[in-house]
């Protein structure tokens, strides 16, 4: 579409607001939304779009949210897969921080642990590209990009058989972006910005993506652990829709949270 | 940014998103017309989402898909649909099921609906088909 006709387009928005809000209010019955789709590529927010929320009630320090290297060399494949979720978390604050040098550092780390999980082939130009992104300073389109890896990733365990690894990515993802969520808001509260943690459908979501998995993978010791904290996770973050959380309920979500990621990164599975 | 670069990146989301299962081609064609109307929104700062959700819809029988947002942001939900459907409508409802106000666009069988949530948590999103018989649609959002 020609830059001329999207603004033809946006222009012609204006002339529908009014409708819009005259409507009358329509309901959806508790069948419909119980029926209702739950996919992991639309109902799932990524960490970018927690991290946007969070930086518009605050000016956040992202680069002190980084933690130290990571080891790229787990052998079990449910750690590894949570640890990629993490990672492309990290590459996340990296665009936030807009630091090309980390959004490098993180690209590669995301291509070898990729590589462990046997999905790498298609990851190797996505790398590039993202370091080109890095390097041009394309933040909004390297945000895209980061998803887009992610998307690969996935697309890709999904053709090997291991679409059971696909929310444990995911599920890396959150707990690590949540664990710097919390950590921001903790150094320098506001209720603005902690109004962002209130998720009880998202946990709830991911629980039951995970009791979708297989027995086997389910009974896995890291698993099964970070399974249980998860329900734990999910009354802290089951604020009342009007009442921000206080700065107290958010650093327990805070250790809840940071407790799952020292697991999730340990050398030592979980026995 | 550079013209070239929201290009790219509506041809990257086209070819890479997670593909549970092939797309018809009327997935295809719906989906790039909700990506249309998506990147006017780009041009305002909206980043578009990588993931899309596209089914078949028919008329009184709506589509309805929740969605986990954030206080804060802006929110465009984009649709499309194919032939035979004529014209489509998108809508947002909270996590209790009443509609929520949005902002509109409706251009026939192209739709979508704009959202500030004062508070976090879930939401739903509601393809519906105005005019016209079975068809295919497909939705994106995209944010701020």
């Amino acid at each position: 579409m020609s830059r001329l006709a999207k603004l033809a387009v946006l222009a012609s928005f204006t002339g529908v607001l009014a409708a819009a809000g005259a409507a009358e209010p329509d309901h959806l019955t508790a069948d419909q939304m119980a029926k209702a789709v739950k996919s992991d590529s639309i109902s799932i927010p990524t960490p970018g779009e927690l991290f946007v929320a969070l930086g518009k009630s605050a000016k956040i320090n992202w680069s002190g949210q980084y933690r130290g290297p990571m080891p790229v060399t787990y052998s079990n494949r449910a750690q590894i897969a949570l640890n990629l979720g993490g990672l492309i978390a990290d590459g996340f604050i990296a665009v936030e921080a807009k630091d090309s040098q980390q959004v490098k550092n993180i690209g590669s780390d995301i291509i070898k642990l990729a590589k462990a999980l046997g999905v790498s082939e298609k990851l190797l130009s996505r790398g590039s590209t993202i370091n080109e992104f890095a390097e041009n300073n394309e933040w909004d389109t390297l945000q895209e990009e980061l998803e887009a890896t992610q998307n690969e990733v996935k697309a890709a365990m999904q053709s090997h058989a291991d679409q059971d690894l696909v929310i444990l990515v995911t599920l890396g993802g959150w707990i690590r972006g949540t664990q710097v969520v919390t950590a921001a808001i903790v150094q320098n509260y506001d209720d603005r910005g902690a109004r962002v943690l209130r998720q009880p459908a998202l946990v709830r979501l991911m629980q039951s993506k995970i009791s979708e998995i297989s027995p086997e993978l389910r009974g896995e010791p890291l698993v099964k652990d970070v399974t249980q904290q998860l329900g734990e996770i999910e009354k802290l973050v089951s604020f009342p829709p009007d009442k921000p959380p206080t700065a107290d309920e958010v650093r327990k979500v805070n250790q809840a949270v940071g407790k799952v990621m020292t697991e999730i990164e340990s050398k030592e599975p979980a026995k | 940014m550079k013209l070239w670069v929201p290009i790219f990146v509506w041809i990257v989301l086209l070819a890479s998103s997670v593909p549970v299962r092939a797309q018809t081609d009327a997935e295809v064609s719906a989906r790039k017309d909700a990506l249309d109307i998506a990147g006017a929104f780009a041009n305002d700062g909206f980043k578009i989402r990588d993931g899309h959700w596209c089914g078949a819809i028919k008329p009184h029988d709506r589509a309805i898909v929740a969605v986990n947002l954030y206080a804060g942001n802006q929110y465009w939900f984009s649709a499309g649909a194919t032939e035979p459907v004529k014209k489509i409508a998108v809508s947002v409802y909270d996590e209790a099921g009443k509609q929520v106000s949005t902002e509109g666009y409706d251009n026939g069988d192209k739709a979508a609906a704009g959202f500030s949530p004062a508070n976090s948590g879930q939401y739903f999103v509601s393809v519906d088909v105005l005019e016209g018989e079975q068809g295919t649609f497909c939705l994106v959002y995209s944010y701020k």
